[in-house]
């Protein structure tokens, strides 16, 4: 499936056995996965199957990895720092701000990769701030301190300065955590238009199953650090792979919604 | 849907308008060098000899801009303003720099607004090599520098250097375990530097004196040697803004916004240790600037380290020059009393005054 | 070093001088409790050093038996010329009845033959009486004569050993008042029923009449009052070879200088020493501060200055090229003299020999005969401690 949409174009991120251990204990056992542009993929796993280790291995944080991961066709070492950062956004479960800080002004800190390093912000990185505050519709939030956000309007802020940064891979870990059922699918739909219409690759993390398989069109299930299924909702959450890997009576799974939902 | 199109639409054409005017730094920037050339000038026009104020503005312009102004004060107004107080005014604020930039970095680097420049145990090196050196039947002279003053500076890089490498700053893991290790390290130190005490007898109030901080001893070589060093390590950190940055959302946020976080926070790090230590050595220790104006700035204009930082250094210098003047009216008091003194109550009156918008 | 010191010396420990408002130890005592509080500060500021642990040596008070308990005169003396006044106990057959300087009575049985003497000063008062084989301990400061400091050290400058000066069974201990032997020491000997006399002298006069006291307390009443006339003669003969040259230069006494400059405070001790060798002695303006700023030096211009820490190593070539000093009479002058500070602050039998080394400093022409035991400071530009 995958494979079909990635022929034509170069994928976005493709992983080539990626294998990590911490110390004895193997945490990823071989990984290969590719995205192409505009491609939405939900990570699934139990706890501990290694979708936050693999996130970090895209990124280049955990050091010891071994395998191959390619964003837009070049390592990260080829890219170098600034330049991977400006294809690669990351928005992790929980953002804590320690001094009080504006929601404009923690947009603007995506853009960080792009301004000069000396002389700061041009007027195309203020104009891409406000550009992502309005595509993910947070103009009401701007003025206000990010620590004084309930946790949905914080991940929503966070979401916008992960747009300001301009990547065109956007990784989630657990993204919809904590939130209302509101803010989740606000977070679900973002992610949507932003693939759709601006041909961003999202990989995230998530937990909860049934929105996943109701907003994703592709979902990769994690196990003990392998890949044990890649493809649509409805033929990868079989009752038997969902004992396997959550261990819990699939009667209770729901089955899978289309993939589309009434805007 | 509509919002999707509304939003497409506008991200063509100029948005900026959609952000606030900033707070006002152009404002601030003022204020702070109104202030400094206040200090500059009642600095150097009141002390405890009374110099006319006609006097000292005719004699600074003639030393220092050399303008033809006939001679009409004593030798000794002379000797008191160029001599004593300028290179004392001057000491103050590039101390008053240094300790405000230092604090803006540390509570950057470890995100934690109760970190200051003495965090990770420079006030505790730098206390017991002074009072190590007060022991040492040594002599030392310097350029304007003693054993004392070497040792103290000494002191706080190697008493950072050794929570640096407990720590293992290096690798990317919990700040609390660095602070805890500069407590801890303090602590030690602290204890040295009692133990020093008691068994420095005569030497007490001079250690005494040292760890309540004063100008009083500032002269122009003393200067001359530490200001380049404070800038040098001014410059590294100014230049760092982005980085400091990129780190208010913590380390790992940093990586993933390209930043070379290990490197930085060396560079950072190394760079704040040194102006402390020089800032220190010059001057003994002195509380509450380093805390006090980077969250007074902040206060006003946010946590972006490109108005932070300069700011911070402007009104670290201002605040640290109104502190000694107002240390010598009475006779000698040790400055460090009087930072705290005056910073305290307003910092307590900044908390209430904005704590809806503004908590610690 | 010095300054320490001789800031203790100031005041006077009796419930009298406390409830007098001019005098010194009000504002002296509080100083040591400031120190502390101070550093509790500092560690509240963010200094780490000043743990609650590090306040503690500060807050103890420490006696320092390095120099002596110089008296610091708050009354000028008059009449320096004129014989001490006999003390106020008549002369008696044993037991004798004494009151100290803080006002204590106290009574002797017969001559006391085991002696401990808590000051240094103390301890030359008694061999210069003749009774130094009666001194059975001292502190580990006495210097002087040569054979003092070969005396059991039950005084050290973090307190008084208790142990040691039980354990030397005295029959009279001599301690200096003003907090230089700590007040709660003196009570605790005095608990134990050791007599405990204290003495404390402010001005000249004072130190005259502690020679007498303690040579009424030993029995050596006759040594005593010939000790104090030949000492009058000198500080009499010292007065009239200064009042011929007519001149009275302003005259710094450095106390110490690090790490400020310390000088004489108003009306102190030693105000009145440099004034009765002859000069005008430059004070810090108020009778409590010690230190003074160079500012202040530099308007006051001294034309003489002594170096009373000559002694540790502060040595005329070092003075002159201090930053703003240049400009000063005595620095373009020459006139920068080393002096011994311990004679010229020591309340003992030495005080008129060192009046007459700070006036030679002062003026050295002045037809003075020197001292027996000069030192020789900075001899090659740096003293040797």
């Amino acid at each position: 499936m995958s494979t079909a949409l990635a022929a034509p174009v170069e994928p976005a991120l493709e992983l080539r056995d990626v294998r990590l251990a911490y110390g004895l204990r193997e945490v990823l056992r071989g990984i290969d996965l590719c995205l192409a542009p505009g491609e939405r993929v939900a990570l699934l796993g139990e706890n501990g199957a290694g979708k936050s280790s693999l996130l970090r291995c895209i990124t280049g944080l955990a050091g010891n990895a071994s395998g191959e991961v390619l964003i837009d066709g070049r390592t990260g070492r080829q890219h170098g720092r600034e330049a991977l950062a400006r294809r690669v956004a990351v928005v992790p479960g929980q953002t804590d701000v320690a001094f009080p800080l504006r929601v404009e002004e923690l947009v603007a800190l995506g853009r960080i990769p792009h301004e000069h390093p000396l002389l700061g912000p041009r007027e195309e990185d203020r104009e891409a701030v406000a550009a992502a505050i309005r595509r993910v519709g947070v103009e009401r939030l701007v003025g206000r301190d990010v620590r004084q956000l309930s946790l949905g309007e914080r991940q929503l802020a966070v979401l916008a300065m992960s747009v300001a940064q301009g990547a065109g891979l956007l990784l989630l870990d657990e993204p919809t955590a904590h939130l209302d059922l509101r803010h989740q699918v606000a977070v679900m739909r973002l992610l949507r238009r932003l693939a759709e219409e601006d041909g961003v690759a999202v990989l995230a993390v998530m937990h909860d199953v049934a929105l996943a398989a109701h907003f994703f069109p592709r979902i990769v299930l994690l196990h003990e650090g392998r890949l044990v299924a890649d493809g649509a909702p409805a033929e990868v959450l079989t009752p038997e792979r969902i004992r396997q890997v959550y261990g819990v009576d699939p009667s209770i799974v729901p089955l899978p919604l289309p993939a589309r939902s009434p805007d | 849907m509509s919002t999707r199109v509304a939003g497409r639409v506008d991200a063509a054409r100029p948005t900026v308008a959609l952000l606030p005017a900033s707070r006002r730094p152009v404002a601030l920037a003022l204020t702070g060098l109104l202030a400094l050339a206040t200090a500059l000038v009642l600095g150097v026009a009141l002390g405890n000899v009374a110099v006319p104020v006609a006097d000292t503005l005719a004699l600074l312009a003639h030393r220092l801009l050399g303008w033809p102004v006939s001679v009409t004060w004593p030798a000794s107004a002379e000797t008191i303003i160029v001599e004593l107080r300028l290179p004392r005014v001057l000491t103050a604020m590039a101390v008053g720099v240094a300790l405000a930039l230092a604090g803006a970095t540390f509570q950057g680097l470890l995100r934690n607004p109760l970190a200051d420049p003495y965090v990770l145990g420079t006030a505790s090196g730098a206390a017991l090599g002074a009072a190590l050196a007060m022991l040492l039947p040594i002599q030392v002279a310097l350029l304007g520098f003693g054993l004392m003053h070497l040792l103290a500076f000494g002191g706080a890089l190697l008493a950072v250097a050794v929570v640096y490498r407990l720590s293992r700053l290096g690798e990317l893991n919990s700040l609390t375990s660095v602070l805890l290790t500069g407590y801890a390290v303090g602590s030690l130190l602290a204890a040295g530097l009692a133990m020093t005490m008691y068994l420095s007898g005569s030497h007490l109030r001079q250690i005494f004196f040292y760890l309540l901080g004063s100008f009083s001893l500032s002269s122009w070589q003393q200067l001359l040697v530490g200001l380049p060093v404070i800038l040098l390590g001014c410059l590294v950190i100014l230049g760092r803004a982005r980085s400091l940055n990129a780190l208010l959302l913590g380390e790992e946020t940093a990586a993933h916004l390209g930043l070379n976080v290990r490197r930085e926070r060396l560079v950072l790090l190394g760079a704040a240790t040194l102006i402390t230590g020089a800032a220190v050595a010059m001057s003994g220790l002195i509380g509450f600037v380093g805390l006090v104006v980077p969250h007074l700035v902040r206060l006003v204009v946010g946590p972006n380290a490109r108005l932070l930082l300069p700011l911070s250094a402007l009104f670290g210098a201002s605040f640290l020059a109104f502190a000694d003047l107002v240390a010598r009216m009475p006779g000698e008091l040790p400055v460090g009393i009087v930072t705290a003194v005056i910073g305290a109550p307003f910092f307590l009156y900044l908390l209430r005054r904005y704590r809806a918008g503004y908590a610690l | 070093m010095v300054v320490l010191d001789f800031l203790r010396e100031k005041g006077k420990g009796t419930m009298d001088s406390l409830s007098q408002a001019p005098r010194p130890l009000a504002g002296r005592g509080l100083s040591f409790a400031r120190l502390g509080l101070l550093l509790a500060l500092a560690g509240l500021f963010g200094c780490q050093p000043a743990s609650p642990a590090a306040p503690t040596p500060a807050a103890t008070v420490p006696p320092t038996p390095t120099a002596s308990p110089a008296p610091t005169a708050t009354v000028p003396p008059t009449e320096t010329a004129a014989p001490a006044s006999p003390t106020l106990i008549p002369e008696a057959a044993w037991p004798r009845t004494l009151v100290d300087d803080e006002g204590t009575t106290i009574e002797l049985a017969e001559p006391p033959q085991r002696v401990i003497s808590l000051s240094p000063a103390n301890t030359e008062i008694v061999f210069a009486l003749g009774a130094g084989d009666r001194l059975v301990g001292g502190t580990d400061f006495d210097d002087y004569p040569p054979e003092a400091a070969a005396l059991p050290d039950v005084a050290t400058f973090t307190g008084v050993l208790h142990e040691a000066v039980a354990g030397l069974e005295p029959d009279l201990v001599l301690a200096a008042g003003n907090n230089f032997t700590p007040a709660d020491d003196i009570e605790y000997m005095r608990d134990f029923g050791i007599t405990v006399l204290v003495v404390y002298a402010e001005t000249v006069d004072e130190v005259l009449a502690d020679i007498e006291l303690i040579g009424h307390a030993l029995g050596e009443d006759e040594a005593a009052a010939e000790m104090v006339s030949e000492m009058e003669g000198r500080i009499g003969a010292v007065e009239a070879a200064t009042a011929a040259i007519g001149e009275r230069p302003r005259v710094l006494y450095q106390i110490g200088s690090v790490p400020e400059i310390y000088a004489p405070a108003d009306d102190s001790f030693l105000a009145d020493m440099v004034g009765l060798a002859g000069g005008e002695p430059i004070t810090t303006g108020s009778p409590t501060a010690f230190s003074i700023s160079v500012e202040q030096l530099v308007a006051q211009d001294p034309e003489v200055i002594v170096l009373g820490d000559a002694a540790y190593g502060v040595c005329p070539a070092e003075v002159a090229a201090r930053p703003g000093w240049s400009g000063m009479t005595a620095v373009r002058d020459g006139a920068i003299r080393p002096v011994s500070d311990i004679i010229v602050t020591r309340p003992g039998p030495r005080l008129a020999e060192g009046l007459a080394a700070l006036a030679l400093a002062i003026h050295p022409e002045a037809d003075i005969e020197p001292p027996a035991d000069l030192l020789a400071l900075c001899a090659e530009g740096r003293a040797v401690r």
